[in-house]
């Protein structure tokens, strides 16, 4: 197989495709929190903590919908506590999200030493690539685009969601007007603390959700290392998509092709070392977040800033 | 009818509204009064829910309601247009008009609609804006159009406008009055903080003066005048008219040839100014807000790339040099944004005072806290900084008072040329004697200084010579004592001095 055959190219974009998926969700989510000014870092660990939450309902239920739920709920909970932490505490959200990471990462390996390490449970009910009689089978388009799983298309009609709620409703702006100008916001009766309230709750949700994803659809089973930095590359993906659900899809394409794009070489066996492979998204997702492509001028304005009223 | 009735709020270590009372009629507008730090800005913002009062009670039309957010002020017909505006410079001003609003049932924004409306609204009041226009790329009066329709959208009854005119060119500002008048005409009620004694004269109906918190006259505006009002504000005569020595002015210190300058846009925002001047004097620059002035004070002072011609400072070449040098050349700058560019909010005033000039204030290369204070003190009580000490936050200093210490900070410096943008915007009538009367002892002193201001009052009575910018280029230079208002209104507008017929 060589690397411009259509065969390679079918394998890799349909890869790509299915990569970008989690990142893309949790992006979806994190875009609503930043637009509202908060710097949701916590959704790294919120991955992780849906995608332990999916796993252990799955081993227990048995059921596909049931540990999606639960992994929701999970990020939801952890969102909560992370959005008092933000809005009403008005600490630093940088730390608080860092150090909510550390703390997701020690409860998953807490908890998955003490109930799984040892139990070895037997593989889980996955999500399978659904199949459309006639349109599956259309070339190129077929195989990358219309065989996918549930989740998947699931994200990609939150991504016209999200679009339309923050732009189309009166929700959206308000919650964009507590991330350029909260005082404005608060001027003109707007609750900055709910936007904001909701806005992480939001991004905490569609984390967890992303987590139960990756357990359900891509990998099956569960390791405190299966996350592996995609919370970050979502927040990349935010930066790189311009804060704009359309544009983070195209750039979690991108990272997932990237992704995508290590993996096949490394099948193909190129004399390129493994580490240097491995990379490759990481490296794109750091040029793509320093901003050096651009969109420093439409961040929103009062980003992790903390918004006091006035006494 | 909206009363206020024992008004009192306390700040750490001071009480800025103090038992006031206060009553404003429908179709009334009540301009209030009084010195930098008086309460106002503090007194409106209670009524429209951003503070919380400590004690006091706000009745409207004999009910008494209870206003603990801008939400509540708003459900009750209160509007405000603030002295910074609360505008979210990237939304369209539709999207600004109806941000907060609960307009129709759904959820969904109907941004045509809404666009129609404004529309309607800025043709009925002769507010014209374009509903499509992004916020934040409107000049600063137009922005103040869109807070206006903002209040008239929300079909507001009673209008709180805090400094509105400070900002305001003067065929704006007549415009804004023209505006008001017709609201008034509708049985509205508008309250209006402004400086400015002539605008209460013109336009108000009744006036409130407050002074250290407290409201000491309430008066109609035909029983009253300018002198008494300002009396009444102050506490003592003020005397507006100034005496300038006659100094012959000594040979040019600053030369500037053909400078030009361009934004970060690519704009080019000056176009071959040539100036020189002189000790002992004071050089105006008159213009509408965004002809070119600012850039040319940064210009002046390093703080734009130069992109042809030369500056001269006492015959040195200093087009290339950093801010540091220029200033230890001699160069001194009171920039037009007090808070941003004057000052860092979060220092104290001890700290703002010495951040032009470090060097002087270390002994063995440690800061000398000894020295830094007495320092601070020094210009507190030259200048007449009020209602602070030299621990206090800049953040916290009303605008008239801030403007004082930035003042002070730079003439402490001795400088040979001092450059000061607008140095009376937004300051009381008090403030601005004392200012006028330290700018015309620094000319007296040999200082050669180069005013920008938007107030053609001021530029008449201080300047010796009077430019005027439009477009980035100075379009012709005066002599105030011959100049009019009138003449200078026209050059800011780009009809050169003399007409000079044909052109090729
Ligand atoms: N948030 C705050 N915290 C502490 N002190 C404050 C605060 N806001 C205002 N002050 C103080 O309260 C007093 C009244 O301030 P206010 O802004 O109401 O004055 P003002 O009459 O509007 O003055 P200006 O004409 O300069 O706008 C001032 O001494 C000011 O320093
Ligand atoms: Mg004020």
């Amino acid at each position: 197989m060589s690397v411009f055959s259509q065969a390679f190219l079918v394998t890799w974009l349909t890869a790509g495709i299915r990569l970008g998926g989690p990142v893309l969700l949790a992006a979806l989510g994190e875009t609503f929190a930043e637009r509202s000014g908060i710097l949701n870092l916590g959704i790294e660990g919120i991955l992780l903590l849906g995608a332990l939450a999916s796993y252990l309902t799955s081993i227990h239920t048995g059921s596909l919908w049931l540990p999606l739920f639960a992994a929701m709920l999970t990020g939801f909970a952890a969102a909560l506590f992370l959005a008092w932490m933000y809005v009403t505490v008005r600490a630093s959200q940088v730390v608080v999200g860092l150090v909510f990471n550390v703390l997701a990462l020690g409860i998953a390996a807490t908890v998955y030493r003490r109930t799984l390490a040892h139990a070895s449970p037997g593989p889980i009910a996955m999500f399978q690539a659904v199949h459309i009689p006639w349109v599956s089978d259309l070339p190129i388009v077929g195989p990358t685009l219309f065989s996918q799983t549930l989740p998947l298309y699931l994200t990609l009609v939150l991504v016209v969601v999200a679009h339309f709620a923050l732009f189309h409703t009166r929700f959206g702006l308000g919650l964009r007007a507590a991330g350029e100008n909260p005082r404005a916001a608060d001027a003109a009766g707007i609750s900055v603390p709910r936007m904001r309230y909701l806005g992480t709750l939001i991004s905490g949700a569609a984390a967890g959700l992303a987590g139960g994803y990756l357990v359900l659809a891509q990998i099956g089973l569960f390791r405190d290392s299966i996350v592996a930095g995609q919370g970050f590359i979502a927040l990349g993906i935010v930066i790189f998509g311009r804060w704009s659900p359309w544009k983070a899809a195209l750039a979690a394409m991108v990272f997932g092709t990237c992704d995508a794009l290590q993996l096949s070489l490394q099948l193909l066996g190129t004399h390129l070392p493994e580490e240097l492979l491995l990379s490759i998204p990481y490296v794109v997702t750091i040029l793509a977040i320093s901003g050096i492509f651009g969109g420093r001028d439409v961040r929103p304005a009062a980003l992790a800033v903390p918004y006091a009223k006035e006494a | 009818m909206i009363q206020l009735s024992q008004i009192t709020k306390r700040f750490p270590g001071i009480i800025a509204n103090d038992a006031v009372d206060l009553t404003v009629r429908p179709g009334e507008i009540h301009a209030l009064l009084g010195e930098n730090g008086a309460g106002k800005s503090t007194l409106m913002q209670i009524l429209y829910g951003f503070h919380a009062m400590d004690s006091g009670q706000i009745l409207l039309d004999g009910q008494r309601v209870s206003i603990t957010s801008p939400a509540d002020a708003i459900a009750l017909g209160i509007g405000m247009v603030h002295q910074d505006f609360m505008l979210v410079p990237t939304f369209t001003v539709a999207e600004n008009t109806i941000l907060g609003l609960r307009e129709g049932t759904g959820a969904m924004l109907n941004l045509k609609r809404a666009a129609s409306r404004i529309r309607e609204l800025s043709e009925q009041h002769h507010l014209a804006v374009d509903p499509n226009a992004i916020t934040g790329t409107l000049p600063v009066g137009v922005q103040q159009r869109v807070e206006i329709l903002k209040l008239l959208y929300r079909d507001a009854r009673v209008l709180i406008l805090d400094e509105p005119t400070a900002v305001l060119t003067a065929p704006e500002k007549y415009r804004l009055f023209t505006v008001l008048r017709g609201l008034r005409a509708q049985g509205r009620s508008i309250l209006i903080v402004t400086h400015k004694l002539h605008e209460i004269m013109e336009l108000a109906d009744r006036v409130t003066v407050m002074r250290d918190g407290r409201n000491v006259a309430s008066v109609a505006v035909e029983d009253t005048s300018g002198p008494e009002l300002a009396r009444l504000m102050v506490g003592r005569d003020v005397n507006l008219s100034v005496s300038k020595l006659e100094v012959p002015p000594g040979p040019s210190i600053l030369s500037v040839k053909r400078l030009s300058v361009r934004d970060h846009a690519g704009q080019r925002k000056l176009k071959d100014i040539s100036l020189e001047l002189h000790p002992h004097e004071i050089l105006g620059i008159a213009g509408v807000d965004g002809n070119g002035q600012s850039e040319l004070a940064q210009a002046l002072l390093g703080l734009r790339t130069i992109e042809g011609g030369s500056i001269l400072l006492n015959g040195r070449d200093i087009t290339e040099a950093r801010v540091a040098e220029r200033r230890a050349l001699g160069l001194a700058y009171v920039p037009a944004d007090r808070r941003n560019v004057g000052s860092v909010a979060d220092l104290s005033i001890a700290d703002n005072a010495m951040l032009t000039q470090p060097r002087s204030n270390t002994r063995h290369s440690l800061f000398n806290k000894t020295l830094i204070r007495a320092r601070a003190q020094t210009i507190i009580t030259r200048f007449g900084v009020r209602g602070a000490n030299d621990e206090t936050h800049a953040s916290k200093l009303s605008g008239g008072n801030l403007q004082k210490v930035i003042l002070g900070r730079e003439i402490m410096s001795a400088p040979k040329v001092l450059v000061v943008e607008q140095p009376t915007r937004g300051l009381d009538v008090g403030a601005i004697e004392s200012i006028w009367a330290e700018l015309l002892r620094e000319r007296a002193k040999g200082t050669a200084i180069l005013l920008v201001s938007a107030e053609l009052e001021e530029l008449l009575n201080l300047a010796d010579r009077i430019a005027v910018m439009y477009e980035g280029r100075i379009v012709g230079v005066v002599d105030p004592a011959s100049a009019t208002a009138e003449q200078l209104g026209m050059m800011m507008a780009g009809t050169p001095l003399e007409p000079t017929g044909v052109s090729s």
